[in-house]
């Protein structure tokens, strides 16, 4: 092709040091754009001036007064989302993990829908998924003749359904990847069956599960489409609390907690990154959206 | 994880009945594929049951009529949809949601490709941290982030503040309560995602291409164009659909910066069941807002297979 490209005058091309710049202020806007909304929130966290009213940014003076201030009631529903979120992972392992390797190394007909149907979690909106596990919770509760509105049951169903196609997701990734010479130089060293799946293809999948359980962990606890039509007044998890705090009146106290569970969620986040290392963890956890 | 002889495909798996052992493995040998198979069935049945059961639930609870007050009637009958898609406000909600989601897909996609694209031919460790402080900012609650932006985007906040104080603006700017405030909120929520999903496309192009490219006399404009973009074509379009579904069904940014005054579907289903305790006219919106992110993605899979049967070969 040889044509004349209307980009040929243009003064600035990617290679010259003006295009350089160019591309990495986009790179450093999109940083500021994604941490901004959280570093003003700890940073308000601390202020003590009402100059700009309640709640402002930057700090001008300092105080914790605000932590002190917490009611209980946002403890407890960090409490619920923590359960939650526990609970989620947990059941994400237990069922994701046995789906991907049926999903991966079975020869069923048909294994594109099984997949699709382990994926359908994360294709429905999620408000979508609300209103259904809402319409489910009402049902079952009129045949058992309970009443499950607000209850942990419902919950805890609808976030283990939305925080286990990520650990499919994890686990398939890896399974993909896996060099089954491993396991049939074990079998042929003599390892009984299970003791090749303990022994060789459990530590080797280990990272994906890690990965899988953290994604399902965070979705779980940071919900809020799926979770407003569960809770209940006085039974809510921490998400909702706080959504239906700022859509009513602005408490600084949310300020302090919100912070509160930043540093969890970052401290979280390091400890399974010393457990199973950066690069894996990165690696799998882009994945492990698909 | 072996790195230097990753088997190109799914290797077939046998060590479960020793079948490597037999001096000829039969092609139909359906023996541990069985095992495999059976491990899929707990979880698939919980699925599946749910997956039914919730969907079937709704579906038949909005071909009732609303009573009101959390009653429904017990015919079927179809007046919710006849209402929904002859009322004008319905339908301009859903043109608001696919308006609001469309900007918000295109603007984050044009902001996280470059993103991607750096951290993808970054040498050095700073690739790792750069995305790690992607998936970090993903892990962060979404409403802990919006309140993050309410306190930005307030009247004296600090964004009005400072653009006063350059004088970039004569007066405060109003983002609180618009739709280019919703259209940011949803950014904020689809960003990390999209900087994650480009990079492991960028990732699978070899820089040897480009490479090549700028070594036949392109200037890196040109690559990017003739080269960079054709070959993540495929995965810009999947990721872009992803992203729309996500912008279709977010609820909370939308919901808490448009403060009531954008009204976008998700919105309008949960103040349906609050407020109004209507069910069945809610899950008829929501059935329209599940048919509406189905069509969009028939459609967009549709282009896309005549776009890839109709692409010439870039030379």
């Amino acid at each position: 092709m040889i044509s004349k490209s209307p980009f040929k005058r243009l003064w600035w091309r990617l290679e010259t040091p003006v295009g350089q710049t160019l591309l990495w202020s986009v790179v450093v806007f999109a940083y500021l754009f994604l941490h901004a909304p959280t570093i003003i929130v700890m940073g308000a966290s601390l202020n003590a001036s009402s100059q700009y009213g309640a709640i402002s940014f930057p700090p001008t003076s300092f105080t914790l007064a605000r932590y002190w201030e917490i009611p209980a009631s946002q403890f407890h529903s960090i409490l619920l989302s923590l359960k939650l979120a526990f609970l989620s992972a947990t059941v994400g392992v237990v069922l994701g993990v046995p789906a991907a390797f049926g999903l991966v190394r079975s020869r069923l007909p048909g294994k594109g829908l099984l997949a699709a149907i382990f994926r359908a979690p994360l294709q429905i909106p999620t408000v979508v998924i609300g209103i259904t596990f809402l319409q489910l919770v009402y049902a079952v509760g009129d045949a058992l003749d309970l009443d499950l509105s607000g209850s942990f049951v419902g919950l805890a169903v609808a976030h283990c359904f939305v925080a286990t196609p990520y650990v499919v997701g994890t686990v398939t990734a890896i399974l993909q990847r896996f060099d089954g010479r491993l396991e049939e130089a074990a079998a042929s060293l003599g390892a009984t069956p299970l003791r090749t799946f303990r022994r060789v293809t459990l530590p080797l999948i280990m990272p994906g599960l890690y990965a899988g359980a953290l994604y399902a962990f965070m979705v779980s606890f940071g919900d809020v489409p799926i979770s407003i039509f569960l809770s209940a007044p006085g039974y809510m998890t921490y998400p909702v609390e706080i959504f239906m705090g700022l859509e009513q009146n602005f408490s600084p106290t949310i300020l302090a907690s919100a912070t509160l569970v930043i540093i969890f969620c970052f401290a979280l986040m390091l400890l399974v990154q010393r457990v199973v290392g950066l690069e894996t963890l990165l690696r799998i956890g882009g994945t492990g959206r698909r | 994880m072996p790195t230097d002889i990753a088997a190109p495909r799914a290797p077939r798996f046998k060590p479960l009945n020793f079948a490597f052992l037999r001096r000829k493995a039969t092609p139909g040998d359906e023996g541990d594929s069985r095992v495999w198979a059976l491990m899929l069935v707990p979880s698939l049945i919980v699925f599946v049951v749910l997956l039914v059961a919730s969907l079937g639930l709704f579906i038949e609870g909005s071909l009732h009529r609303d009573l009101g007050y959390g009653r429904t009637g017990t015919e079927w009958e179809i007046s919710n949809y006849l209402r929904v898609f002859t009322d004008s406000f319905y339908l301009k909600c859903l043109w608001i949601t696919v308006k609001v989601s469309a900007m918000a897909t295109i603007g984050t996609m044009l902001l996280a490709f470059p993103v991607a694209y750096v951290i993808a031919r970054l040498r050095s460790r700073w690739a790792m941290l750069l995305l790690a402080g992607i998936v970090a900012s993903t892990f962060i609650t979404i409403v802990i982030k919006v309140f993050g932006l309410m306190i930005l985007f307030a009247s004296n906040g600090f964004m009005n503040r400072t653009l006063l104080a350059l004088g970039i603006v004569g007066e405060p700017v109003v983002l609180l309560g618009s739709e280019g405030g919703v259209v940011v909120g949803l950014m904020q929520f689809t960003l990390g995602f999209a900087v994650l999903l480009l990079y492991s496309v960028v990732q699978t192009i070899p820089r040897s291409y480009e490479e090549a490219a700028q070594a036949l006399g392109a200037n890196r404009l040109r690559v990017a164009r003739r080269v960079l973009l054709p070959l993540c074509l495929p995965g810009i379009s999947v990721g872009g659909l992803m992203i729309f579904n996500m912008c279709m069904g977010a609820f909370t940014s939308a919901a808490l910066i448009g403060g009531g005054k954008v009204m976008t579907l998700p919105i309008l289903i949960q103040r349906t069941i609050m407020m109004e305790v209507k069910y069945s006219m809610a899950a008829t919106l929501a059935a329209l807002l599940l048919f509406a992110v189905i069509a969009v993605n028939l459609l967009s899979i549709f282009l896309m297979r005549r776009m890839r049967a109709g692409r010439k070969v870039i030379a």
